[in-house]
């Protein structure tokens, strides 16, 4: 069996899995009998139905556009910023205390503060998903910077660089794959952040929608909303590793495929 | 006690350097709300929500939502700690074959958006959410123990097997040993997570707890009131960060230097 | 004397590279090895010599041939052959005392007498007062002392030494091969040793067995017919020993211009 799967391929033996997931589903839910439990072909049913709304669907855009703005926004700011503290000493020092003491803190739980400063509108969720997106990538980006060999940095300096461009040109560069895991945690955590702050907000999204259904006991809904929720995440995770490895094969893979995480 | 510096690979060394910045924050806080440039309703000053924090520290209500969330953070926590560390040990091992999509699978699904499901099936009680804990911070340690028991030295394990080990006996006296850094990495990233997880699902559905604390004081606008859980579990997060350093530095004398 | 401690015979050993092409590290290498001898291997890098050594130890399979151990076919990891790397491979976590005492409380010794013999193999590699340090704490020459006293602790008949000097400076170097040798001396263990440097192949060893270019067979055993024991100053005097380190460094030579005309 194990030799088996192994001689599949990663994808074949990734759909293998899922479906095994799914037949434990269904399995368990049979004998459980509860009701907040459907079995998984009761939640399937409902997905194509649900995606099949206008209303639904526009609702999930619209959250899918906000995470894409706030994720957009904090790769602008988060990525020179810890770049910039990797290699300044001074810099790290000062913003290290507020980022540490930021760092527990659930970013969706601000929510109801910046609501109250903002507005129930896209400003509000739309911060909340960048300041959610920021600490990982400034956290990696450090990491990735403070680690850039000496040497590269003297070398440029000898050939007359400036600091800026010694960023952008040689720590970036060398950084890379650290950014580049950063973004992915990022990812990670703009879709918890995303799906938290609707959850909370209860004004529109994908996170409402899910509350809604649970509210009016829809459970097949409930499920089926999880299920697409998952597939965005998976699906997300999946494109964005694509383009990592196409942009850093040339980092050994010190960090393999499974790694969300990392900071929140 | 050391400073839990999570931003710092070395040991912060000139303190007063490093807090300056945060105190100069805190005083413009400060001063901007004393000279009334924003609405008290809108963002109290920081010395006002101290007081209040101070003043709610021996309150036996206020304790008692603290102790419902450290319930549930530190036994979501501990579950996620036994089953990450385990799987991960196994999946590295022989049942890497098999775990190892399953794991590929379900480890970027959001977790959060499990809550619903969870409070159908445990209830709204402890139960839900210990279960979403759980579910957030297994993976990182999984990863971590995963990828630490991968990439042991194979000349380390060489010398046990030679020196008489056997298979079993190397997996507790080298693999756990050497994957240990990568796994305090890993307990380190599911110890954050494990509290903005349990606040988020107080907030969400909850009855007792920071989170609920925070959206009750939401509901009647007391804006004084819904600092106070946040920096409780800011302090919380801090604080176990610290045990967890210090944790750490015991369990890893004779490792070399790591993140 | 009957039995040979080490027998190999036609061993051949193919990598499969990523690009699932095969490559053939090894190709036929027959070897036999006495009780109590010392044997160096000497070859170009890549040649596939830790590879070979891998293999006695039973780290490695075979792809093809037979390597017995006094008459018993090697099948895996076993005491009666200790290994030394050149990077030392001390446990990190353990301090210097639990390293050397690691083999003999696996082996079942109980921790009194575990820890009463390993303090006596300390003392004997210059090591007793560090037993409490932790490896990073030592230089490149204790590290590999220890490493050295934690092989020894389970008194293995065979060492088998892959470059085990080979990251060491150059007088750390001479002070250790003196020290194994001296060991070896007092208890003739047999050796496996694998090297780059042609002196100390000729300073330690009773035969050198000189392998080819990449894919590794064996291109000569030179017979070092030198008295013991050996002291270094005498030996740098000595007609034979300049002659061996002669014939070895031109046989070197040699497989490289083979390599470079093919
Ligand atoms: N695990 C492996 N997978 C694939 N190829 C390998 C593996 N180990 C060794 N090789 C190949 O086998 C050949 C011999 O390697 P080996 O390490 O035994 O050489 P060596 O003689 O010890 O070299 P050096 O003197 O540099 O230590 C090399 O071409 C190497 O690329
Ligand atoms: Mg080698």
């Amino acid at each position: 069996m194990k030799s088996a799967l192994r001689k599949l391929g990663p994808a074949a033996s990734t759909v293998l899995s899922l479906g095994a997931l799914l037949v434990l589903w269904e399995i368990l839910a049979r004998l459980a009998q509860i009701d907040g439990f459907p079995p998984a072909t009761e939640a399937l049913v409902q997905v194509p139905l649900i995606l099949g709304e206008r209303e639904s669907l526009a609702s999930i855009g619209a959250s899918l556009w906000r995470m894409f703005l706030g994720g957009a926004l904090a790769l602008c700011f988060a990525v020179p910023v810890g770049l910039a503290m990797g290699r300044n000493k001074r810099i790290a020092q000062a913003l290290n205390p507020v980022l540490t003491a930021a760092y527990p803190i659930p970013k969706a739980a601000l929510m109801p503060i910046i609501m109250l400063w903002f507005g129930v509108g896209d400003l509000s969720k739309v911060l909340v998903i960048f300041l959610g997106v920021s600490l990982p990538l400034i956290y990696h980006s450090f990491h990735g910077a403070h680690a850039v060999d000496e040497k590269l940095l003297w070398s440029a300096m000898a050939m007359g660089m400036k600091p800026v461009a010694r960023l952008f040109k040689v720590v970036l560069p060398s950084a890379l794959p650290d950014v580049l895991l950063g973004c992915r945690v990022g990812l990670a955590m703009a879709l918890i952040v995303m799906i938290s702050s609707e959850m909370i907000a209860r004004q529109s999204g994908a996170g409402d929608l899910l509350f809604n259904a649970l509210d009016m006991a829809l459970y097949g809904d409930v499920y089926a909303m999880i299920v697409i929720l998952a597939a965005i995440g998976f699906v997300l995770d999946w494109v964005f590793e694509r383009v990592r490895r196409r942009l850093v094969h040339w980092a050994e893979s010190r960090q393999d495929a499974m790694v969300p995480g990392g900071g929140v | 006690m050391s400073a839990s510096n999570i931003f710092a690979g070395e040991r912060l060394r000139g303190t007063a350097a490093s807090v300056l910045p945060l105190a100069v924050i805190l005083l413009a806080w400060e001063a901007v709300c004393r000279a009334g440039l924003v609405a008290p309703t809108l963002l109290p000053a920081p010395s006002v929500v101290l007081l209040r924090w101070i003043a709610l520290l021996p309150d036996p209500d206020f304790l008692h939502h603290v102790a419902q969330t450290m319930i549930r953070l530190l036994s979501g926590f501990a579950i996620a700690l036994a089953a990450g560390v385990s799987i991960g040990l196994l999946a590295s091992r022989g049942g890497g074959g098999l775990l190892e999509p399953v794991i590929r699978v379900l480890a970027p699904i959001p977790k959060i958006a499990l809550y619903p499901a969870f409070v159908l099936i445990f209830g709204f009680d402890h139960a839900s959410k210990i279960a979403l804990v759980v579910a957030d911070a297994v993976f990182p340690i999984l990863l971590a123990t995963f990828h630490g028991a991968r990439s042991v030295e194979p000349k380390l394990l060489w010398s046990a097997w030679a020196a008489g080990a056997s298979r079993r006996a190397t997996i507790f006296t080298v693999v756990l040993p050497s994957a240990l850094p990568s796994i305090l990495t890993g307990c380190k990233i599911a110890l954050l997570i494990s509290c903005v997880t349990v606040f988020l699902a107080e907030m969400i559905s909850s009855t007792d707890g920071l989170g609920h604390l925070l959206i009750r004081s939401a509901r009647s606008f007391r804006i004084v009131d819904m600092f106070v859980p946040l920096v409780t579990i800011s302090t919380i997060g801090l604080l176990l960060n610290a045990a967890l350093v210090a944790v750490r530095n015991r369990l890893l004398v004779g490792h070399g230097n790591h993140r | 004397m009957s039995e040979p401690m080490i027998a190999i015979q036609g061993l051949t050993k193919r990598f499969s590279t990523a690009d699932g092409r095969r490559h053939l590290a090894i190709d036929d290498v027959n070897v036999e090895v006495a009780e109590g001898e010392f044997v160096s291997i000497l070859g170009p890098s890549g040649c596939g010599k830790s590879t070979l050594l891998y293999m006695v130890g039973g780290f490695v399979a075979p792809s093809s041939g037979a390597i017995t151990v006094q008459g018993r076919p090697v099948t895996g990891p076993g005491p009666d052959r200790g290994p030394v790397f050149q990077e030392f491979a001390l446990f990190p976590w353990k301090t210097v005392l639990e390293n050397v005492m690691y083999g003999l409380r696996q082996q079942g010794v109980s921790k009194a007498e575990a820890e009463a013999r390993a303090r006596a193999l300390l003392d004997m590699v210059h090591l007793k007062d560090f037993a409490d340090f932790y490896p990073k704490e030592l230089s490149g020459g204790m590290r590999q002392r220890v490493a050295i006293a934690r092989t020894l602790a389970y008194q293995p008949q065979i060492l088998l030494m892959d470059e085990p000097f080979g990251a060491l400076d150059a007088h750390t170097r001479t002070v250790l091969q003196n020290e194994l040798l001296g060991i070896w001396e007092r208890d003739r263990k047999t050796v496996l040793f694998v090297t780059h440097g042609v002196d100390e192949a000729v300073f330690l060893s009773d035969r050198v067995v000189v392998m080819t270019r990449a894919p590794g067979r064996i291109k000569k055993v030179v017979e070092i017919d030198l008295p013991r024991p050996r002291v270094r100053a005498e030996l740098l005097v000595n007609r034979r020993y300049q002659e061996y380190i002669v014939e070895l460094e031109q046989l070197i030579e040699d497989v490289h211009l083979e390599a470079a005309g093919a």
